[in-house]
């Protein structure tokens, strides 16, 4: 974190954004070569060292990225399914080895077989699809591509409303606006909304204290880097409800005084890029976004970021100064961003879904919504579901729905025996099937019996799966996504991977006070939630399968 | 009530804002929490973790591990500092760290001295448990670079030296590469630091907890026995040093962070460029001139060779034959016995120092529109004020520290940062408004600045009306200025100009800072009493962060000017020709003193030449090089009959001496330097001088006896205690009574300083308005039309002054040569390429030069520095001179230029008859 490079990129800020520019220099050869770096850094009066420590950053960006045409998904659910090792081999028979890379979940958690070729994501059962997709990928583009997932509510239909067009949609913006930013936020408050990132940060409290930054300047800042393994719930809002998440953030940036927007949309998505892109075209050309909208004195304009490949960048700080050009590094609290964000002005950072709930409660109002559900969760939740299901797919439920109910009624079960399901990510919790049936879909019931509800994925572990190798699996993603800036994660993460890996290849056992020591420093003194989260499934798996564990720990 | 936090149950007041970290070490010392990441000049971070504390909401309540550098101390909250889980994190995390750390430490460099190894001993590591994994052992040492060295496989990644490279130096040139596990600092494109852009200020090197990053002197060592703070003899920024010694010899020097001037940083020449003071070079015994050879003597003989020389002048050609050179560079002490000796001794007023060539115009200007011809206000105000304005300075290479915070400042958005200056200077990049005017019109652009404030109304009128005099006719005049003529003249876009003029009178603070860019003009008194008129017209005066800030070139130039050195005035700015201040000096002296102006420098050339000035003794300068118009400099040398040069090295002024006086540098005596924001500082004597050679004071003090006048040996506090009693504004200061970071004068007889200037009334009661046109500068009235181009001069970062001692250190190995920098547009019409020779030629002479094409000269403008005089740009340089403190119009010289031919055989940069 720099404040000063936070200044500097400021200067030209979203409109000709450095990070934007970067990730441009990038497109040719899979890395930027170092004279555009050098020049990139002359133009905003930065450091050679800082453009070119920002590019090696990032997956899509570093210099091993050179060449690099076709990438297989490497998430977990891929993983779980087995499925990735058949992809790879089939695309040698396409590409040398060293044009293939890794990408980490393109979000067909719910189908597997993921890969990534010219900018479109693929998921393909077969070798002959495999094939053909290869082919004529390389050769014109498209084809080929499955992507198909249920899409059910069970509940308020809130997330999962049809749209009913662009200027049927906004009329609301203009009543708001008239209304005015105060009973527009009281609303917001009323319905109790918690960001739906994962933290259950109450989003009323963010924009009051935006509201109250006096600043030439805010920004609201919709964290679409989706990068939670198992999770494709972004993903799923972008491609098919871009409007109610866009209508979200203008009416934040209303409420809080900010008229720019920034939509940090990861490269793994490149649906997600170009229909979020085209949605917001769409606004421009029917007069909804620019100056003096609709003659109501509110001006809005929209800069859609596209990630470059870091799942750090979920984090809301790693975010922003992802988006200001500086490597993603986590910043210390305080300064909150409400109060020094991107650019240091005032800045909303929020979760797509939670901005997508906007256009309901302020149209049903705050009551209605807080209706739905209860106790400190209300509202709907969006839950992603693994091919291990038998019906996956995308399904809104309101808030307290039995899990139970979730995963044997509504998702029609398992496809075969699973042994966990790993909800809310990589640092959500390990839930062992027994415990299946003591939870509710809510924050407080996930964190009464030592879970996180997290985002909510939901990603199975097959009974066939070994633990040990889904645990050193946990630690190696979270060393290689690790941004390097804390020690415990830093060096913790890599230290645990190792050990896990060890225990499975050598004639190692881990060090039972040794593990309990390192769970114990990474999540008491990680910096973010990264190096301070995994520990959660960590210790989960400890407890719930000592059994399958303890031949591999002394 | 005190709003209280509890340290172990006990409760403490806290303060405002303060972290936890703060809040514990201000009651239980600085080891009460170990860090690794935290640094003293810079932001928390929050990386190794290492300081993190339990924090409960009630006693023996649930309790929360937080990093306590970044988390702010709550009112009534619980702090365990070292709570048995925190023991415990604290032990876990060095164990992880030296999973990727070698353990070497008895053959490390900074062994004893390493603040992993100190924090690792307290926390009780006995052994890593870890299997062994993956490392970084094996990266390699980087020893590309003259000073600055690095040996990343034992770096913690504690980022420490890229906030020092980005927080304090502003430079950039370190970030972190990769990410994650593999992550690791890199200079520049991950380089060397030699390829890099590194400026090698050494904040990294200083921030480094281990030996990562460190130096050629390995500044971290323990090998030092002994510590003295000093303040160095570079610039006028009057960095405090703390220099290491064994055995009576240099080994390395660090900044000192409780260094009110500069906070722990300081740059490659104060820090590293120490090593000429035990050079080879060092002149060690005195020498005498006999038939054109030196001879070595005794220091008896030398000075008999003196006095009886002086006698005799004194006998036949009376005092005024006699004149005397002081020196910026040497103690306020030292240069207050020098103009006693010349005044009281010989008895003539013909002293005068360097600051004729630099800050003449601007003590003048100053003394006319305030009384006092001092920077009014301090650098700290830098961090109140909202607007700076800096004219004709380049501070990032000239004041690098100041640099540097002007640079932080500039980079804030919100901050207004205006430059007026010929070339796009580092500062001018990151300006708000830079205002890039042909040299020699800054009279022409701040009159357009008075006229737009002034006829916009953003005239501070309370301020005007009870402050100042002279305004009306002041207004009238500026309003009459013809906008589009003066525009038109500077090259400049009259829209522009307007805008930064009403940016800094619409700010609520202004501060200005200029440097020779402004006063080495035919018009620079003109030009510095505008930026005075700017101040007051916006009510910029007698607040903090506000004022007029002249950055003063040498160390101790300000220092030099107080202690009378200058013709007209004596010690303390008094006027030597009013009776009563005459009957003062005489009374206090003990001698009479005349009561007529003396010579300024230029003045003496030319009574030499004309034969007026019979002998001349110069202390610590290189008039020969560094003064302009070097042929008639050497033929006013030529045509004395005795000239004594007080040298550390043989110079070309030396050369031409009939005695060489070998003196002292800084690191080998005491005394004082005033710097350029009136602080008057201890210089600590570190080691003992060069066998052979004498602190320049004692030198005049041995001289002044011989000379029948009784002067105690050189003791700098027994000097400061006579200059206590003689100059009105050093009334308070005492040896002894410095301490570390001085006093700014005036220093009142109970010893309190002054901070800022003029708060309720002027030195000189209402502030002078007058208004001055822009007069072209005969230097391009007379030779504009045959010599089309501008040359102008500049420093490098590299190097100071002429090279004297920079020249003698490293330093060379990072800038070899002076450089003509040339508009590229300017190049192709004359068919010259980057790195081409170019012959420039003045009417005075020719000179050759490597051409640098860059952008940050105009088209028309070529500009050069003068750091290796062997090239002798002073050959081009003409005797324009400022019309009222007669310095040279350094800044200014007509010229052309061509490729050159010929050079065959020829160095480059090698002298050039003239036809």
């Amino acid at each position: 974190m720099s404040k000063n490079l936070s200044e500097l990129s400021g200067r030209k800020g979203l409109k000709y954004n450095l990070f934007d520019e970067l990730g441009k220099l990038a497109i040719e050869d899979g890395t930027p070569n170092k004279d555009a770096l050098a020049k990139a850094a002359d133009e905003f009066l930065i450091g050679k060292a800082n453009t070119y420590g920002t590019a090696s950053f990032y997956d899509f960006m570093r210099p091993e990225n050179k060449g690099k045409k076709a990438y297989v998904c490497n998430g977990s659910a891929c993983l779980c399914a087995g499925t990735q090792d058949g992809v790879r081999t089939e695309l040698e028979k396409h590409y040398k080895a060293d044009e293939i890379g890794d990408m980490c979940c393109l979000g067909r958690c719910h189908e597997n077989g993921a890969f990534h070729i010219d900018g479109k994501n693929y998921s393909a059962k077969t070798a002959a699809e495999i094939a053909q997709i290869a082919t004529n990928g390389k050769q014109n583009g498209v084809q080929g591509n499955q992507d198909k997932y249920a899409i059910e509510c069970y509940g308020t239909q809130v997330l999962t409303a049809p749209f009913p067009g662009v200027d049927a949609y906004y009329e609301l913006l203009l009543s708001m606006i008239e209304r005015g930013q105060d009973a527009c936020l009281e609303d917001i408050k009323k319905s109790n909304i918690r960001g739906r990132g994962g933290a259950g940060f109450p989003m009323w409290i963010k924009l009051d204290g935006c509201r109250k930054q006096d600043a030439d300047q805010k920004f609201i800042v919709c964290n679409a880097d989706e990068g939670d393994p198992g999770a494709y719930t972004d993903r799923y809002l972008l491609e098919e409800q871009p409007h109610s998440v866009l209508f979200g953030m203008m009416m934040a940036g209303f409420i809080t005084g900010a008229d720019y927007g920034a939509v940090y949309i990861r490269a793994e998505y490149p649906e997600a890029i170009e229909i979020t892109e085209n949605a917001i075209k769409d606004l421009y050309a029917k007069g909804w976004l620019g100056e003096n909208i609709k003659g109501t004195g509110f001006n809005y304009n929209f800069k859609v970021i596209k990630a470059q490949g870091a799942y750090i960048c979920g984090e809301e700080t790693a975010l922003l100064n992802s988006i200001e050009g500086q490597r993603p590094e986590v910043r210390v609290r305080p300064p909150y961003p409400v109060v020094n964000g991107l650019f240091n002005k005032p800045t909303i950072v929020n979760n797509v879904e939670t901005l997508a709930a906007v256009h309901y409660i302020l149209e049903k109002g705050g009551d209605n919504y807080a209706s739905i559900g209860g106790g400190k969760s209300t509202g709907t939740k969006l839950l992603s579901l693994d091919s291990h299901f038998n019906k996956p797919g995308m399904y809104e439920v309101d808030m307290g729905t039995p899990l139970k109910e979730v995963v044997y009624n509504i998702a029609g079960g398992f496809k075969k025996p699973v042994k966990a399901v790993h909800i809310g990510g990589p640092l959500g919790g390990l839930v062992p099937t027994h415990k299946i049936e003591d939870l509710t879909i809510d924050f407080e019931s996930f964190a009464q019996e030592g879970f996180l509800l997290g985002h909510a994925s939901m990603l199975c572990v097959p009974e066939e799966f070994p633990m040990v190798k889904y645990l050193e699996h946990l630690f190696e993603f979270t060393s290689h996504e690790s941004c390097g800036k804390c020690f415990p994660c830093r060096l913790g993460a890599k230290r645990g991977s190792e050990m896990f890996h060890k225990a499975q290849n050598e004639d190692y056992k881990i060090d039972r006070e040794l593990l309990n020591d390192l769970i114990h420093t990474m999540e008491t003194g990680s910096l973010c939630a990264l190096g301070g989260g995994v520990p959660l499934p960590i210790r989960n798996g400890l407890m719930y399968f000592e059994d399958e564990l303890k031949e591999y720990l002394s | 009530m005190k709003k209280v936090a509890y340290i172990n149950n006990r409760p403490f007041a806290i303060e405002e804002g303060e972290t936890i970290l703060q809040f514990v070490r201000r009651y239980h010392g600085k080891n009460a929490v170990p860090t690794l990441c935290d640094a003293p000049n810079l932001d928390p971070f929050g990386s190794c973790r290492v300081c993190s504390v339990d924090v409960a909401l009630e006693q023996g309540g649930k309790t929360k591990t937080q990093a306590s550098c970044h988390t702010p101390v709550q009112e009534g909250s619980y702090i365990y500092p070292e709570s048995q889980n925190i023991q415990k994190l604290r032990k876990n995390i060095i164990e992880l760290v030296l999973t990727d750390h070698p353990l070497d430490c008895l053959t490390c460099e900074v062994n004893g001295n390493c603040e992993l190894q100190d924090v690792a001993a307290r926390v009780g590591i006995r052994d890593v448990r870890y299997p062994d994994g993956e490392n970084h052992l094996d990266r390699k040492k980087d020893l590309s670079h003259p000073y600055m060295t690095s040996d990343l496989s034992k770096c913690i990644n504690c980022y420490r030296c890229v906030r020092a490279c980005d927080e304090v130096q502003g430079q950039f040139v370190l970030s972190m590469a990769g990410r994650g596990f593999d992550s690791k600092i890199i200079k520049g494109m991950d380089e060397t630091f030699f390829e890099s852009d590194c400026v090698s200020c050494g904040a990294c090197a200083q921030a480094c907890p281990t030996s990562a990053i460190s130096d050629i002197f390995q500044s971290k060592a323990v090998k030092a026995t002994e510590k003295t703070r000093t303040v160095c003899t570079y610039c006028g920024v009057g960095c405090n040093l703390e220099v290491s010694t064994a055995n009576g010899e240099i080994l390395s020097i660090q900044a000192p962070y409780d260094a009110e001037v500069n906070e722990g940083h300081t740059c490659l020449k104060g820090r590293y460029a120490f090593g000429f003071y035990n050079h080879e070079d060092r002149i060690k015994t005195p020498l005498i001139k006999r038939n054109g050879k030196f001879e070595p003597a005794t220091w008896d003989e030398a000075y008999d060779l003196i006095v009886s020389k002086f006698k005799s002048i004194l006998e036949t050609d009376g005092p005024d034959a006699i004149a005397g050179i002081s020196s910026a560079r040497c103690t306020n002490e030292e240069n207050y016995l020098m103009q006693k000796f010349i005044r009281a001794v010989v008895g003539t007023n013909n002293i005068d120092g360097c600051a004729r060539v630099c800050h003449s115009p601007t003590a003048l200007g100053m003394q006319r529109t305030f009384g006092t011809g001092a920077a009014t206000n301090s650098i700290e105000d830098l961090k109140h004020t909202n607007c700076i304005l800096v004219i004709g300075a380049n501070p990032t290479s000239g004041h690098p520290v100041t640099g540097a915070r002007l640079k932080q400042f500039a980079m804030k958005d919100g901050n207004i940062s205006i430059v007026i200056d010929p070339r796009r200077t580092e500062l001018a990049k990151y300006a708000t408004y830079h205002i890039p005017l042909r040299p020699g019109t800054n009279v022409a652009v701040m009159n357009m600045m008075l006229y737009y404030i002034i006829s916009e109304g953003y005239v501070a009128e309370e301020f005007v009306k009870n402050r100042t005099e002279g305004y009306e006719e002041f207004e009238k005049q500026v309003l009459a200025t013809d906008i589009n003529g003066m525009a038109k003249i500077a090259g400049v876009d009259k829209n522009l100009v307007r805008e930064a003029a009403l940016a800094y009178a619409r700010a609520e603070r202004a501060m200005s800072f200029h440097g020779l860019g402004v006063t080495e003009h035919s018009q620079g008194t003109f030009a510095v009493i505008q930026i005075a008129d700017l101040a007051m017209i916006t009510g910029n005066i007698g607040r903090k962060g506000v004022g007029v800030n002249p950055l003063r070139g040498q160390n101790n130039v300000q220092g030099m000017a107080d202690m009378g050195v200058q013709p007209h005035q004596g010690a303390g700015y008094l006027d030597v020709t009013n009776p009563d201040v005459n009957g003062l000096y005489n009374n206090f002296y003990g001698r009479k003193v005349p009561s007529h102006i003396g010579y300024k420098i230029p003045e003496m050339f030319d009574a030499a030449i004309e034969g007026k000035l019979k002998a001349l003794w110069i202390m610590a300068e290189d008039v020969v090089q560094t003064d302009p118009n070097t042929h008639k400099v050497r033929k006013a040398m030529d045509s004395l009959e005795l000239l004594v040069v007080q040298e550390l090295f043989m110079s070309p002024t030396a050369e031409m001496a009939d005695v060489i006086l070998p003196g002292a540098s800084f690191l080998e005596k005491s005394g004082t330097f005033t710097n350029g924001e009136r602080r008057v500082q201890r210089v600590n004597q570190v080691v003992a001088p060069l066998p052979g050679t004498k602190p320049d004071g004692q030198i005049v003090v041995d001289v002044m006896n011989r000379m029948g006048y009784p002067q105690p040996d050189y003791d700098p506090a027994v000097v400061l205690d006579e200059i206590s009693q003689i100059v009105p504004f050093f009334k308070g200061i005492k040896w002894a009574e410095l301490g570390k970071n001085g006093k700014q004068w005036p220093v009142k007889e109970d010893g309190t300083d002054t901070k800022i200037l003029h708060g309720e009334e002027f030195k000189r009661g209402k502030g002078r308005f007058v208004f001055n046109e822009f007069a072209e500068t005969t230097e391009i009235v007379d030779h504009g039309r045959e010599f089309p181009f501008i040359l102008t001069t500049n420093r490098e970062l590299e190097h100071y002054n002429c090279g004297t001692m920079t020249r003698r250190t490293n330093n060379v190995k990072i800038l070899t040569e002076d450089t003509v920098m040339v508009n590229p547009a300017d190049a192709a019409l004359k068919g010259v390429k980057d790195g081409d020779s170019i012959c420039l030629i003045s009417p005075r002479g020719k000179v050759d030069l490597k051409a640098r094409l860059t952008d940050e000269v105009r088209q028309g403008v070529l500009s050069t520095t003068f750091h290796f005089p062997e090239i002798m740009v002073n050959e081009l340089t003409g005797d324009v001179h400022d019309s009222e403190a007669k310095c040279p119009e350094y800044k200014v010289v007509a010229i052309d230029f061509r490729k050159s031919k010929g050079l065959v055989g020829r160095k480059v940069g090698e002298m050039v008859e003239v036809n």
